[in-house]
């Protein structure tokens, strides 16, 4: 093994060391080693992107017994992670510098702020079970610190409390599935894991293994705040905005991110599967919707969070891979921006006054809509990928972006534009396509040794995908013919039920006793 | 559950509109107008109303005792001071020393528990240990920034078409939270209630039978738990009141509340409730009877009074040391007339522009110039009004582009751009359809990050300048031209112009010796990604930047015709006068001229030295205003400069300014007056001179609208000061935008109302001190025993001590003071001296 790796490590642990010394430095300290830290991981981080891509899949052993220990695994998913956040943290932390200035706790909190970092650093270059699970479970206990950086408010402590509940159980799938995983190949190694599991096939699968990725679906889901447990997620701006980023933009993927690592072998469970697409399904649909209704800025980005998250699910679950590694990565850039600027809404409301045309609801200018949509979208696709038809998985991720294309164009088309308008808005729809089949293409090409492919999809998949597809496409459908319905003239009982996420959060905050007075 | 029904007898119509009066009006994000929160008891003293803040829900008025006792240590408050608060409290008896230890030890040994009105939440809490006043306000919060949403949802879940309380029952009847978390009987209650506002009252009221005594102070005491949607309710009301429209959407407010109330007595019908609901009543009645005799807080506001006592002596003393010109220094016509906001920020600047040049002028007036307008933004479907929220707007006015053919260009390019931007965002909003704008989009996000971190881009656009370009933002103008807008009628008739030109100038003590530019300076900010923006724009044009009403004035007064008219009524402007129109940067100290298009090209050499001396006023300033931020002072001017644009762009940034923290003087005199002392951006300043003010009608526009509107102002950043978590709106980075109203601190709660705390305090110390405004106006004082007398409102902030009035004499001397009741004292400086040597 080349010294030089060893250099891989040198930013998590320039982190890890900033937020252990962090109560002992003064807060310029503590930040100008947080920064330093951050670029040096953007450093390393193409460093070492350029050295796996010019050799090979690349593990890194620092000490290990019985293949389970301190082993680190360079390959195009990790680095793909690790410059991702490299890139968000330099981000976050510089804005951290500023935002909290003044608050006698600053170094403090970019100290927990920087140990995070590590955490996630270390989990998403992990070599074997052991180091995952131990990073998996720190990242948790470390966030749990900024998520009670305030800790005299009780809301505060409400959401962490939550966090805890839900990030135990979490663990406990995982610590379940990752036994399994052990004892079917005596090893920790996900190297040698991963090639085992690649010359088996579905059909002989142990039954251990099935099990395994039960269970590990069944942790991401808690990890990633998929329904029924995202409560704590829409609740967690008690704590400063940067964390929120960090969290939404970092943390949050690390539920998406184990079923992608171990893509290979979700791709031998048909139930994993199955439950990916209908518990991923569902959240999204879910949670987008509720996303739509909330009227404080920061609880619906969490909301939009939750959705994400089930819609990345979704896409493992049909098993295109690569597009899901690409929803989850600019989702994060995404999100991140949302929050750092969430402020900024104000100023959106207040150039709201123009003059616009009205929406008609024409079903006849609605239709010439949807058909241009297609058409637009169809052209562009087969420019990439000419037999689309043979990538079930695909298609089926296309025609969600096709759903979202409808929803920029019609309320154009349905509403008497001008014709430049009208223009632009295709060109725009065009750029879309492109960017959609473009990037995705980059990412299956980047990833593509890291990610199963030509994934053959059970009849049960297909069935369960196309009922999805159709409920999603239901949702915009009716979006796209009652505008008016979401205006807030129409009164029913679903509004406020969906408001309020169906109460999922109030039993839990019931369960909890979030509202029992304390008496100290 | 046997009633008393004591309170049959009492007429509920007169008994909310009490109530309602008592909360003072909250406007929204997109025009942050400082309001003084203790606005609706302004009818009681100082020291009553700090008593009954105390005991409706533990709101303080005082800082905490140490916060004066360092001031004492400090020498801030002096002997002298403590001796004269004393003296007013009728305690001249105790010396300064026993008094201090009297205090120092009762606050050691208080640890008593503070009864404060308790409400049937309050009751329902005992009885099972929930805390329902927070799930009650949760709900409230959750239903209203739907109900008033700008924008933030995409689905707006309730039904807005009928009255407020129509819509929260509608939503209410269904709504599950409450029974989930135990409240069996809410949706039931809700059910049975009548539709109407004022009738429900009467039933809940009736149901609930509160002591009559207590009616009007329980009810106070329930609007103030969800103090800060109460207060945006009243400032629909207020809105209503100057605009028509539904002004009653407090007493709807106050009808959700009791609905509340009335279900939880519903709900807890069978067990101990009813008892602790009568001794709640007994606490109540006995607080009520008893609350002006609570000597708790005495101390506290007896060093208050001292506090405020010390910041006048300092403040006499340095007006009085100053030699004031009587008259001008030399018959030389001004180059350079600039007129600005009262706004204190203003005084930093001009004291910096008057220091360049003998041929300077500068002038204070309210930041609209006696322009009320209302603005439509090109483009623009409806406007918004620029002017002080105590008076209706006039006219409409649009914004134009000079060409009319780049005018028709530039308002189709913003319509396409805001068509395309409204459809981006149902793609990115919208269910499902969101997942296919992250895919292909997000990554674009990755170089936005940085340049938005780096200050090159901003998160949006500013709002003015939205879907326009740079050149249509240089020509674009004001269209005073008569014509509709919208069912609207919009411009100015040439009579309507000329009076209101002859009305300003007036106002402003400007009829005669016109300089050659005459500067009408209204002020802005810039900050990014700040949801409080527009707190730091200015106030009287209805917390919008002043802009648009400096165009318009600077228009009228220019127009030939106008002038002809105006010379007519005795005013007379030399034809090379130019009357510029320009807006102050508060955050970066830039002054930038709109109508560079009005100078003649005989003048262009003396307007470049004009806007020579803007720039280096713009220097200097910026090199003080430094001083008050972390930006070290050995840099040279330009990187001074540079670290205080940057601040305005960054969006971390949680305290591009200072803004008015700090304010706590008004003085009413000739600028001449106080040309020779700084003030350090303490001091709103309007230039007034009594002897050419016919009647005192000037006075008196001055004393019941800016001398208010300064009240109201320093009475925002008293009160986020000496309690920020009942009139101050918390930690800026917890803030949560809730419909573009308002803030939450973190993910729940009341909507917060007033300063966050960034906006008052440095990390280290406050930079805003609570003083109450010392207001100092040059002027007979029979004339202002005059004005006191014929307005109530004005007189009770005097009488009441809300802020605090002297007199400046004739030698430029301050030298009455108001104590009450049209009586005045007198300031004797010699013994003012003498006290200050002890």
């Amino acid at each position: 093994m080349k010294l030089i790796l060893l250099l891989t490590f040198l930013p998590t642990f320039a982190f890890l060391i900033t937020g252990m010394f962090s109560g002992y430095l003064k807060s310029k300290k503590v930040i100008n080693l947080s920064l330093f830290s951050a670029v040096l991981s953007i450093v390393i981080a193409l460093g070492a992107s350029v050295y796996v891509y010019l050799n090979e899949v690349t593990t890194i052993y620092l000490f290990s017994h019985q293949e389970l220990g301190f082993t680190f695994r360079l390959d195009a998913l990790s680095l793909v992670f690790y410059t991702m956040i490299a890139l968000l943290s330099f981000i976050i932390v510089r804005y951290s510098a500023t935002y909290l200035e003044g608050d006698e706790n600053q170094g403090r909190f970019i100290g927990r702020f920087a140990s995070t970092i590590a955490s996630v650093q270390l989990f998403v270059i992990s070599g074997n079970l052991f180091i995952l699970f131990i990073s998996w479970v720190f990242t948790s206990l470390f966030l749990h610190r900024l998520l009670t950086f305030y800790g005299d408010r009780p809301r505060a402590r409400t959401a962490a409390r939550k966090k805890f509940i839900v990030g135990r159980i979490g663990d406990f799938f995982l610590l379940i599935s990752f036994t399994f995983i052990y004892l079917q190949y005596g090893t920790g190694d996900l190297g040698i894991i991963f090639s085992e599991i690649a010359q088996s096939s579905s059909a002989n699968m142990p039954s251990a293994l099935q099990t395994s990725a039960v269970f590990l679906v069944l942790a991401a889901f808690f990890k990633s705040a998929q329904f029924p447990s995202h409560g704590w997620l829409v609740e967690v701006m008690e704590t400063p905005t940067p964390v929120s980023a960090l969290l939404h933009a970092g943390l949050l993927n690390a539920g998406p991110f184990i079923v992608m690592r171990f893509s290979l072998l979700m791709n031998h469970s048909i139930a994993a599967s199955e439950m990916l697409l209908i518990v991923g399904g569902f959240t999204a649909l879910f949670a987008s919707i509720v996303f739509m209704t909330q009227p404080a800025i920061k609880t619906s980005l969490g909301y939009s969070s939750v959705a994400h998250m089930g819609f990345s699910f979704f896409i493992c679950g049909t098993g295109a891979y690569s597009a899901a590694v690409l929803h989850i990565v600019a989702h994060s850039f995404y999100k991140g921006h949302a929050f750092l600027s969430s402020g900024s809404v104000v100023d959106i409301i207040r150039a709201k006054r123009i003059s616009l045309p009205n929406r008609l609801t024409s079903p006849l200018r609605i239709s010439i809509g949807i058909f241009l949509t297609l058409a637009l979208y169809f052209a562009v696709a087969y420019l990439f990928n000419p037999d689309l038809s043979n990538n079930f998985s695909l298609l089926a991720v296309g025609l969600v972006i096709i759903m979202g294309l409808a929803q920029f164009l019609i309320p154009i088309i349905d509403s008497k534009p001008k014709k430049t308008t009208v223009l632009i808005a295709s060109f725009l729809g065009v750029m879309v396509s492109f960017a959609f089949f473009g990037f995705e293409g980059l990412f299956d090409f980047v990833l593509n040794d890291q990610l199963p492919h030509s994934v053959i999809l059970s009849t049960l998949q297909i069935v369960t995908i196309s009922i999805l597809l159709l409920i999603f496409g239901s949702a915009v459908i009716v979006q796209l013919f009652y505008p008016n319905y979401f205006v807030g003239t129409t009164s029913s009982s679903i509004g406020v039920h969906l408001r309020n996420g169906f109460y999922i959060n109030t039993h839990f905050d019931k369960l909890i006793g979030a509202y029992k007075v304390r008496t100290e | 559950m046997v009633n008393t029904r004591e309170n049959i007898g009492v007429n509920t119509e007169q008994l909310v509109k009490h109530t309602v009066e008592k909360i003072a009006p909250l406007w929204t994000l997109e025009n942050f107008i400082a309001v003084n929160p203790y606005w609706g008891k302004s009818d009681n003293s100082f020291e009553e109303a700090a008593k009954y803040y105390n005991k409706l829900n533990s709101t303080q008025l005082t800082m905490p005792l140490s916060f004066y006792m360092t001031a004492i240590d400090e020498g801030v408050i002096k002997k002298v001071d403590v001796e004269k608060a004393l003296e007013q409290s009728g305690l001249d008896k105790l010396s300064a020393r026993e008094f201090l230890n009297i205090a120092h030890s009762n606050n050691k040994n208080k640890k008593a528990v503070q009864q404060n009105i308790q409400i049937a939440a309050d009751c329902a809490e005992k009885v099972s240990g929930i805390d329902w006043s927070a799930v009650m306000t949760d709900c409230i919060t959750s239903w209203a920034s739907s109900y008033f949403d700008k924008g933030v949802a995409n689905w707006n879940t309730v039904e807005r078409s009928g009255s407020l309380f129509h819509s929260w029952r509608k939503d209410a009847i269904h709504d599950k939270k409450p029974k989930i978390l135990g409240l069996k009987k809410f949706n039931s209650t809700v059910k049975s209630l009548p539709d109407d506002a004022i009738e429900s009252i009467d039933f809940c009221l009736k149901e609930l039978a509160p002591k009559n005594a207590t009616l009007e102070v329980y009810l106070h005491a329930l609007l103030s738990r969800v103090g800060g949607w109460a207060a945006y309710t009243a400032g629909l009301d207020w809105e209503a009141n100057l605009y028509g429209g539904n002004h009653a959407q407090l007493t709807d407010f106050l009808a959700v509340l009791l609905a509340w109330e009335l279900s939880l007595q519903n709900s807890y019908e069978d067990q101990s409730f009813e008892i602790f609901w009568e001794m709640s009543q007994v606490n109540n009645l006995e607080i009520i009877s008893d609350f002006k005799n609570d000597e708790s807080i005495d101390h506290r506001l007896i060093l208050q009074n001292a506090y405020d006592l010390a910041n006048q002596r300092e403040l006499i003393v340095k007006l009085n040391s100053a030699d004031s010109e009587t008259s001008k220094p030399a018959e030389i016509r001004p180059v350079l007339q600039a007129i600005f906001c009262i706004d204190v920020r203003s005084e930093v600047y001009r004291r910096n522009l008057e220091s360049l040049s003998p041929k300077i002028e500068t002038m204070g007036f309210a930041g609209f110039f006696a322009f009320p307008i209302h603005f439509i933004p090109l483009g623009h479907e409806t406007g918004r009004n620029q002017c002080p929220a105590l008076i209706p707007s006039g006219a409409a006015v649009k914004e134009v582009i000079r060409d009319e053919k780049e005018h028709k260009k530039a308002v189709r390019f913003r319509q396409i751009r805001a068509h395309l931007f409204s459809a981006w965002k149902s793609f990115r909003h919208s269910a499902v359809a969101c997942f296919g704008f992250v895919s292909p989009m997000g990554l674009t996000f990755l170089p936005k990050l940085f340049s938005d971190s780096f200050g090159i881009t901003r998160p949006v656009p500013e709002p003015q300048e939205r879907g326009l370009s740079k050149k249509n933002i240089a020509n674009s103008t004001v269209s005073l031209k008569k014509e509709k807008h919208n069912g609207l009628d919009s411009g100015f008739s040439p009579e309507d112009q000329v009076k209101l030109a002859m009305n300003a100038l007036r106002a402003m003590s400007l009829t005669k010796d016109f300089g050659k530019f005459v500067l009408i300076t209204g002020h802005g900010s810039t900050s990014t990604n700040n949801p409080h923006a527009t707190g730091y724009d200015c106030g009287a044009c209805g917390g919008n930047t002043g802009e648009a009403n400096a165009k318009v004035a600077a228009e009228v007064l220019n127009n030939s015709e106008v002038r002809q008219s105006l010379r007519n009524g005795g005013i007379f402007i030399p034809e090379d006068t130019v009357f510029l129109a320009a807006e102050h940067n508060t955050t970066t100290d830039e002054v930038k001229i709109f109508n560079l298009f009005d100078v003649p090209e005989s003048l262009q050499e003396e307007y470049k030295e004009v806007t020579g001396w803007l720039e280096s006023a713009g220097r200097n300033t910026r090199s003080e205003r430094a001083l008050r931020f972390a930006i070290s002072q050995k840099k040279d001017a330009s990187k001074i400069g540079n670290s205080v644009v940057a601040r305005s762009r960054d969006w971390a940034q949680t305290r591009p300014e200072w803004g008015l923290a700090g304010c706590n003087t008004f003085v009413v005199a000739p600028r001449n007056r106080t040309k020779r002392i700084d003030l350090k951006g303490k001091s709103f300043l309007h230039s007034y001179n009594w002897r050419e003010d016919n009647e005192f009608k000037v006075l008196e526009l001055i004393m019941t609208a800016p001398m208010v509107v300064t009240n109201w102002i320093n009475m925002q950043y008293f009160a986020s000061t000496v309690d920020n978590k009942k009139f101050g709106s918390g930690n800026k980075t917890l803030h949560n935008v809730a419909g573009g109203i308002g803030v939450l601190e973190g993910v729940a709660g009341d909507l917060r109302s007033g300063l966050p705390l960034q906006a008052i305090h440095d990390g280290e110390k406050w930079q805003h001190l609570p003083h109450r405004l010392n207001v100092v106006i040059e002027a007979p004082v029979e004339a202002i025993n005059e004005i006191l007398e014929k307005h109530k409102t004005v007189r009770e902030l005097c009488d009441n001590k809300w802020l605090f009035l002297m007199i400046m004499d004739s030698d430029g001397k301050v030298s009455k003071i108001y104590d009450r009741d049209l009586i005045w004292e007198e300031l004797n400086e010699e013994i003012f001296a003498e006290r200050i040597m002890i």
